[in-house]
């Protein structure tokens, strides 16, 4: 497993955050989730044999979020 | 150019910003929320289903309510 830090823009409370978790949770290779608001990231951790950070980040930039990796 | 009415079940200015940028993507940039309302108006020649699938990407509740 690894884990990737995104950067996400656009979220202004806590409901476009579970939006995010829930929505992402059911992506390929997502293991865990965790979204911050007040850092404007999410930490998710991933199976790297089934999807990689920038699958990842395009998923969120699909929802309407800006989304790009930062680790 | 019809005027697209939907049920959006948005909650915050995330959500409308959100639909507004998925919909700038496929070109669509005449768009009006009413958050209070849970409403949002598309103007758009663009096939309907397209701007459907591009505001079920947000991830909230929508459906087509009326054309204008
Ligand atoms: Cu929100
Ligand atoms: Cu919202």
């Amino acid at each position: 497993r690894q884990t990737t830090v995104i950067d996400i823009e656009g979220m202004t409370c806590n409901s476009c955050v579970k939006n995010i978790e829930n929505t992402i949770s059911n992506a390929k290779g997502i293991l865990n989730i965790k979204v911050s608001l007040e850092n404007k990231e999410g930490i998710f951790t991933f199976d790297p044999e089934l999807t990689h950070p920038e699958a990842v980040a395009d998923a969120i930039d699909d929802m309407g979020f800006d989304a790009s990796v930062n680790v | 150019m019809p005027k697209l009415e939907y049920d959006f079940a948005m909650t915050c200015e995330g959500c409308s910003k959100a639909a507004q940028r998925n919909l700038a993507k496929i070109g669509v940039n005449d768009v009006e929320a009413d958050l209070a309302n849970k409403k949002l108006y598309v103007t758009t020649d663009i096939d309907q289903e397209k701007v459907l699938e591009a505001l079920k990407k947000t991830g909230k509740e929508v459906s087509l309510s009326k054309v204008h």
